[in-house]
């Protein structure tokens, strides 16, 4: 019997504890000890590399920054509070990084939400955001399909510069280097596809002949067939809509066939301080690229630079996006600071209608919540540095011929 | 003292009613799970349930066949494109179904084809099959409709787990039907040995292609169901590598051929894996790694063979108190 009866009273005595605790932890009302940020984003699988050379360190020293003076002032608790930042791996995988996305709204009840890699998780993400009237400020990504669906997301907001004002600055950049045909080349996913669609209508506008047009598949091995079509077609200029892994394979397999243009563009990786590096300040002579800015686009740009290499002992990697997320944090800190509050929904109303005073200098969203103040369009590296070389205000230095390769010593 | 002798003991003594009684418990508490249950802890339900489906129907055809298909993320990819299709015009319930047939009228066909092939062969194809899909996809979209990505419109939260939770009943049912149906014997009889299926008058090829169509139902179903739970959609995220192998290992892991045994095993699959990618994110891949390593090294057959073990030992202990032997 006695058994049975320690038994139940160890079922009664456990009840009652949980009970006590649940009870406990609703009573005791929460104090708000930091703002909780969570990013659900790819830390492991194919995008890894660009969570690591891109975003990822920024948010790190943002974090960092913030602490060190303190926190952020939220007047609604009447002092500045430290973030506590929840960073989790989606695996590269979009069912991963909508569930774990939801984990951070839902379960861990996080203040603020940051967005995950890359376009297409951005499209997926921002419904759910949306949805849970939490702000979303985009990072890496963008397309112009998004500004179809935009209306219906009041928040999200839209931080980086893509096709739809690349491509007329690349066009007016080789219309004054006075070239006349051009070939291009696309991938077939999302971004080449749509990159390609902006571009041509805006080269043959600027009067370009466009010698042909190729896709190429995503794991492309072997691209001499494109650079050779591209010279027997007597392209003066070589464009490229593809990612590093692709742009880097054309340009060591142009380099081994001697292959020269007048001008050679790939959208995404030239504008990465890993492409200079790799391949040398001489070969990266002349190679343009998206993005852009640079130190001497203005003074936070500068200042951007110093703060990064103080964190990371090294210039900032990525010539295209890392000042507007940097950019794009200092705002968020001060929209909360200025609305006093965490409440996501009146942030979003200070975001969308205030001016910010950041790294890129006043940041102003436009009516559709999209940022246009970008310090440039199209970079080119001119001796080991990445020059802006749009024409107008913003260009840092005159757009040059790309010379031959280098001949091997 | 025979009744004196706690909980273990009673446990064997109402053995069967009990299972039932704790079924039909669970049957209700996952209906009703909506009204109580936190909302993030539905929308792991909802994830675990494609994690079941994938798993189970997987061990439907290669559990008993021994053929290892490495197609999941084409079925599941063509449910996936059967939303984008007909999510909006066609409802999500017409839609689910739709995705489930497609996803068993390609089954039809490349089984015709390839399952003439055995063992690492038709691996192989399978796993050929998935690239073959993403990038026929995606040529298809970049030329004839000059477009990559797709919106789908999204369902509500409940919705999904709803659906997810019927079509695991539904899967659940047909595999005990197939177990008792001359189909399951003939897909064992081949597992067992082909030559000898094929001696005896059993069409493997027929059966065979039969049990990979049956598979593939559930898969398009659970595509179909997930593409508006994601909302957006690419060639790359519809036929996702990943998903072709996590069935796989979630066996692996499980170690059962049943699929109560396999849906535990999901549980605990997705459970590990949600608490290392949120918990330690930096080392998830390599701590999982290990995991995986551990339960080969020391429980080969996959932990439902070590909680078989344990319960075992619960029985046997409660039986030694039954008889009374003394302490």
């Amino acid at each position: 019997m006695r058994s049975r009866k320690l038994w139940w009273t160890g079922l009664v005595l456990a009840i009652a504890g949980c009970l006590a605790l649940g009870v406990a932890s609703g009573w005791t009302a929460p104090r708000k000890e930091a703002i909780l940020v969570g990013v659900a984003f790819a830390l492991s699988g194919p995008l890894a590399p660009i969570t690591n050379a891109t975003i990822g360190p920024v948010y790190d020293m943002w974090v960092k920054e913030v602490n060190a003076r303190g926190g952020i002032q939220v007047s609604e608790f009447g002092r500045r509070l430290p973030i506590r930042f929840i960073k989790y791996d989606d695996k590269s995988d979009l069912g991963t990084a909508t569930r774990l996305l939801e984990k951070l709204i839902l379960e861990d009840r996080v203040d603020i939400v940051f967005p995950p890699i890359s376009t297409g998780f951005l499209y997926a993400a921002a419904p759910i955001a949306n949805k849970y009237r939490k702000v979303l400020i985009g990072g890496p990504g963008g397309a112009a399909k998004l500004e179809e669906i935009m209306p219906n997301l009041p928040y999200f907001f839209q931080v980086l510069n893509y096709s739809r004002s690349q491509m007329p600055v690349l066009a007016a950049v080789l219309k004054e280097l006075g070239l006349r045909t051009v070939a291009v080349v696309h991938h077939e996913d999302l971004h080449g596809v749509e990159y390609k669609d902006v571009a041509l209508p805006e080269f043959r506008k600027a009067g370009l002949q466009v010698a042909f047009v190729k896709s190429f598949p995503m794991d492309i091995k072997d691209a001499t067939p494109l650079l050779k079509e591209a010279t027997a077609a007597k392209a003066d200029a070589f464009v490229a809509f593809a990612y590093p892994d692709q742009g880097f394979l054309m340009v060591r397999q142009a380099m081994e066939l001697d292959a020269n243009f007048k001008a050679m563009y790939i959208s995404v990786g030239v504008n990465l301080s890993a492409f200079r590096n790799a391949f040398g300040v001489d070969v990266a002579e002349g190679m343009m690229g998206s993005g852009a800015w640079s130190p001497k686009s203005g003074p936070g740009a500068r200042r951007f630079v110093e703060l990064y290499k103080k964190h990371f002992n090294t210039e900032p990697p990525d010539w295209w996006g890392q000042l507007y997320y940097y950019a794009s944090l200092e705002h968020l800190q001060q929209a909360i600071e200025a609305a006093g509050t965490l409440d996501n929904p009146r942030i979003r109303e200070v975001l969308a209608t205030r001016t910010f005073n950041t790294v890129v200098g006043p940041f102003k969203y436009d009516r559709d919540r999209q940022f246009r103040g970008h310090l440039g369009q199209i970079g080119q590296w001119q001796k080991g540095i990445f020059e802006v070389v749009d024409p107008g205000r913003n260009r840092t230095a005159k757009p040059i011929l790309k010379p031959a390769w280098p001949k091997k010593r | 003292m025979v009744e004196t002798k706690g909980l273990a003991g009673s446990l064997v003594r109402s053995g069967l009613a009990l299972r039932r009684a704790g079924l039909a418990l669970l049957a209700v508490g996952l209906v009703g799970a909506p009204l109580y249950l936190p909302a993030y802890t539905l929308v792991f339900l909802g994830n675990l349930g494609m994690y079941v489906v994938l798993t189970v129907s997987w061990i439907l055809f290669a559990g008993s066949t021994g053929y290892v298909s490495l197609a999941s993320a084409v079925f599941f990819g063509i449910g996936v494109y059967a939303a984008v299709l007909w999510r909006t015009a066609l409802g999500f319930w017409v839609a689910a179904l739709l995705g489930g047939l497609l996803s068993a009228a390609v089954a039809a066909g490349m089984g015709v084809v390839t399952l003439r092939l055995r063992g690492a062969y038709f691996s192989m194809f399978t796993l050929g099959a998935v690239e073959l899909a993403t990038s026929a996809t995606r040529w298809g979209e970049a030329h004839f409709f000059g477009r990559v990505g797709r919106i789908v419109l999204p369902v509500g939260q409940e919705t999904i787990y709803y659906a997810m939770l019927a079509l695991v009943a539904l899967l659940f049912a047909t595999w005990e039907l197939v177990q008792r149906s001359k189909l399951g014997m003939a897909l064992r009889c081949i597992g067992e040995d082909e030559e000898a299926a094929a001696h005896i008058g059993i069409p493997t090829t027929w059966v065979k292609v039969a049990g990979f169509c049956l598979s593939a139902v559930f898969m398009g179903c659970a595509g179909a169901i997930m593409a508006t739970r994601w909302t957006y959609v690419d060639p790359r995220i519809a036929f996702n590598l990943q998903l072709s192998f996590i069935p796989v290992l979630i066996a692996v892991f499980s170690g059962s051929r049943r699929p109560y045994g396999a849906a535990l095993g999901a549980l605990l699959f997705v459970a590990l894996e949600d608490f290392l990618i949120t918990r330690l994110p930096y080392h998830y891949m390599l701590l999982f790694g290990l995991v995986m390593v551990a339960v080969m090294l020391y429980s080969p057959g996959g932990v439902t063979v070590l909680a078989g073990r344990w319960w075992e030992q619960v029985l046997a202990w409660s039986r030694q108190d039954r008889t009374g032997s003394p302490r």
